[in-house]
């Protein structure tokens, strides 16, 4: 029960995600908008674990978690030189 | 990039998340996981680490020529169906073996670990080659 | 015998992986290389030996029983594409050690064309719809970086015409794949052929039509050619060359195998529409090249073309069976007949013209080599400096062309009686059409670029280019390329048996069935077919 909440609450959460992702209105804002929806996904694949007493899919969690902050580095990585240019 | 929050990151990182790939590798026979997403892992591992010191440092503490390590992974997945032509089974028949270690207790070894193991490695080299190329642009 | 077929996979499989550890030593790639491809050629041969009488071999991958498992699966045509792709593999690799440049061998072109060799060897021989699938993508890729390597501005963007288009055919691929499980629940090949008919056949024809598009992409036909001519002119000739002789047939194999075994429900929709489309890439490739003034972007366009002869030779086949169905019983012998001869053709097709191809395409190089361009308006003059290599371009030439005696004209010769016998007017006429054409097209060549002088007022540069040992390498693997074409054309009977031995027996899928399915009980009638002697 409590699990069906958190999950439709991190739902709402990624849909307001995808409208920043959407809008924008400058890249850094996208950036951190995905970086946020996959953090939300992580925490959505523990709970779907918890629902079905089964911890095989938090593996997919923690690599989601680890490489999450590589798409982040690289996009600011990206940022920073477009604006030396 | 010049940030410390991300070098120092990067530097705890790197190990984690070969210590992961490895786990990912390991368990891939029964469970989720498997020499390609192992060996993406560990290429993910290492462009973070070429994110915070550059492509140089990256391909330094990979430590081997990743054409090389490539060609290498190819090579053991193949080695891994060779005892089944000897047996003149059909190629790539699983063949295993317990083998005790001390300490933790019997280990079951087989080729079919042997195949994924050389998956982990062609993975790991050709997608760090792609993505380093990419980088150079 | 179960290592005889994983071998044509193998040994170029290794080869690569060797060839990637060899990574800093050109001088050993080198030798691995061409120890690779021979190793392959000698594994193929053998291979079609074992096939040749009619038995089909089958071995299971890891002793996973079929349908749940891998099949690696040769049965006559399978084995004559081995071993084309070895011929083709090994004279590549030759050529490629007079032609290449260092800067390039040293970018991974032996292991990129030994992983190409041996993703089109899989893809010949696996039994499975998903391992296809995968074959495709492993050539896809190692395709790509060959077409790339080397960047120059003009061959990257012909290099991503190719990739997104092929990448669409993956897509469309993967999509039909899917579908065709949900529909039958399985995804080899001879198990398919026996659980297709109780499907819904509206389902089944749907999803064979998205197979058909999927495939028609990576063949280059009607009307998905045009990445073909984009791309193809643009890397270093023995690419080209590689890619000229092997990818687009590893889809018309695709379709041919395809659309005999499991696609068979309803011939008379699909196999007309396979008719069409060959006419109109019959018609829209030699149209193409004849405006062309290019030496390979002529020979690209050509290609297309020829891959509509060879599908025109599956689609009479198939609407040829149709009608038998429907036909009384002596009509319906001879019109089984003719689609055993229609098929026969379609196979000897593929053979002459894979060595053809490829061997124009190296033909191109050394003209290139000598004048530094293709391009016919500033090269000129070879019959005169140059009459070895002029007969070496002739032979193809006239081959593809269909003179009378080369292999060219007997593959015509064998599609047209088919034709006849099938009473497919219309597209013998547009064969006979398009090869009057394809002559026009290859004397082009040959006059402006060997029998006519040098435009005036320009300097034949070939003068001052000597026979260093890199020509003399080209030289020796196009005669023997040459060769190769004289004999089939010469010996003409033998090919035509070993084609029509290949037709006769993709005619009776019930024989592949059970050596895949380890002889179970088939529900699949053999057809009597019996294709006639030329």
């Amino acid at each position: 029960m409590i699990a069906e909440a958190a999950l439709i609450l991190i739902a709402l959460s990624v849909a307001v995600c995808v409208i920043r992702l959407a809008i924008g209105p400058t890249l850094p804002d996208r950036v951190v908008a995905l970086d946020l929806a996959v953090t939300l996904c992580v925490g959505a694949i523990a709970l779907l674990c918890l629902k079905a007493g089964r911890p095989t899919m938090l593996v997919v969690g923690i690599v989601l978690a680890l490489i999450m902050f590589l798409g982040t580095a690289a996009f600011a990585q990206y940022i920073e030189r477009r604006a030396r240019r | 990039m010049n940030s410390l929050v991300l070098r120092t990151a990067a530097r705890f990182l790197l190990p984690l998340l070969l210590v992961f790939s490895v786990v990912l590798l390991l368990q891939g026979h029964n469970e989720p996981g498997g020499g390609f997403v192992g060996g993406l892992v560990s290429a993910s591992a290492f462009t973070l680490y070429a994110v915070a010191f550059g492509r140089d440092a990256a391909l330094r503490a990979v430590g081997i020529n990743l054409q090389v390590l490539a060609g290498l992974g190819v090579t053991i997945a193949i080695l891994s169906g060779v005892p089944a032509l000897v047996l003149s089974e059909p190629f790539l028949t699983g063949h295993w073996a317990t083998v005790p270690i001390p300490g933790i207790g019997d280990v079951k070894i087989g080729t079919p670990l042997l195949f994924d193991i050389g998956v982990y490695c062609t993975v790991w080299g050709v997608a760090l080659i792609m993505v380093l190329n990419l980088a150079e642009e | 015998m179960n290592l005889l077929l994983v071998l044509p996979i193998l040994i170029p499989l290794t080869a690569a992986a060797l060839g990637l550890t060899a990574w800093k030593r050109p001088g050993l790639q080198r030798s691995i290389s061409v120890a690779g491809a021979m190793a392959l050629l000698v594994a193929s041969v053998m291979l079609l030996a074992a096939t040749n009488r009619g038995d089909v071999l089958a071995t299971q991958m890891g002793g996973w029983e079929a349908p749940y498992g891998i099949t690696i699966v040769a049965d006559i045509l399978s084995s004559i594409m081995v071993l084309l792709n070895a011929i083709i593999g090994l004279a590549v690799v030759i050529y490629s050690l007079g032609a290449l440049d260092p800067q390039r061998e040293a970018f991974g072109f032996h292991p990129l064309v030994h992983a190409l060799l041996a993703a089109v060897s899989g893809a010949f021989l696996t039994g499975d719809l998903f391992n296809l699938y995968v074959w495709f993508e492993v050539m896809l890729m190692s395709s790509f970086v060959l077409l790339t390597m080397g960047s120059g501005r003009a061959q990257l963007e012909g290099a991503i015409k190719y990739v997104a288009l092929n990448l669409v055919s993956s897509a469309l691929f993967l999509a039909a794949v899917g579908l065709l499980y949900g529909a039958t629940g399985t995804l080899n090949m001879a198990h398919l052929a026996e659980r297709i008919g109780s499907a819904d056949p509206r389902a089944t024809t749907l999803i064979a039509m998205l197979f058909m598009v999927a495939f028609g992409i990576k063949a280059a036909a009607f009307p998905f050619f045009f990445w073909l001519p984009a791309s193809y002119h643009t890397p270093p000739p023995v690419v080209s060359a590689l890619f000229a002789g092997l990818l687009t047939k590893v889809g018309v194999y695709a379709l041919i195998r395809t659309f005999t075994l499991c696609f068979t429900g309803d011939m008379a929709f699909t196999h007309e529409v396979i008719l069409w489309i060959a006419g109109f890439t019959m018609l829209s490739g030699v149209l193409g090249a004849a405006v062309q003034s290019e030496f390979r972007r002529i020979l690209s366009f050509h290609i297309v073309s020829q891959i509509g002869y060879m599908l025109m030779g599956l689609g009479m086949a198939g609407v040829a069976l149709a009608a038998a169905e429907s036909a009384d019983e002596s009509t319906a012998v001879a019109l089984r007949g003719a689609a055993a001869l229609a098929l026969t053709g379609s196979i000897f097709y593929v053979m002459h013209h894979i060595i053809v191809k490829t061997n124009l395409f190296l033909v191109s190089g050394i003209v290139q080599r000598l004048f530094g361009t293709g391009d016919l308006d500033r090269v000129g003059g070879i019959w005169r400096t140059r009459p070895v290599l002029s007969i070496m371009f002739l032979v193809p030439a006239m081959s593809l062309a269909g003179i009378p005696i080369l292999s060219g004209f007997w593959a015509k010769l064998t599609l047209v009686r088919a034709g006849l016998l099938a009473e497919s007017w219309w597209i013998v006429a547009v064969a006979l059409f398009v090869s009057l054409l394809t002559l026009f097209s290859m004397t082009k060549i040959w006059g402006e670029a060997f029998w006519n002088a040098m435009p005036p007022g320009r300097e034949d540069p070939t003068a001052t280019v000597r026979s260093d040992r890199g020509l003399r390498i080209m030289m020796t693997v196009v005669m023997l390329l040459g060769a190769v074409t004289l004999a089939i054309g010469f010996a003409a009977q033998p090919v035509f048996d070993l084609a029509g031995r290949a037709a006769k027996q993709l005619l009776s899928p019930g024989v592949y069935a059970d050596a895949v399915l380890g002889g179970r009980q088939s529900s699949i009638p053999p057809v009597d077919a019996d294709g006639g002697a030329p």
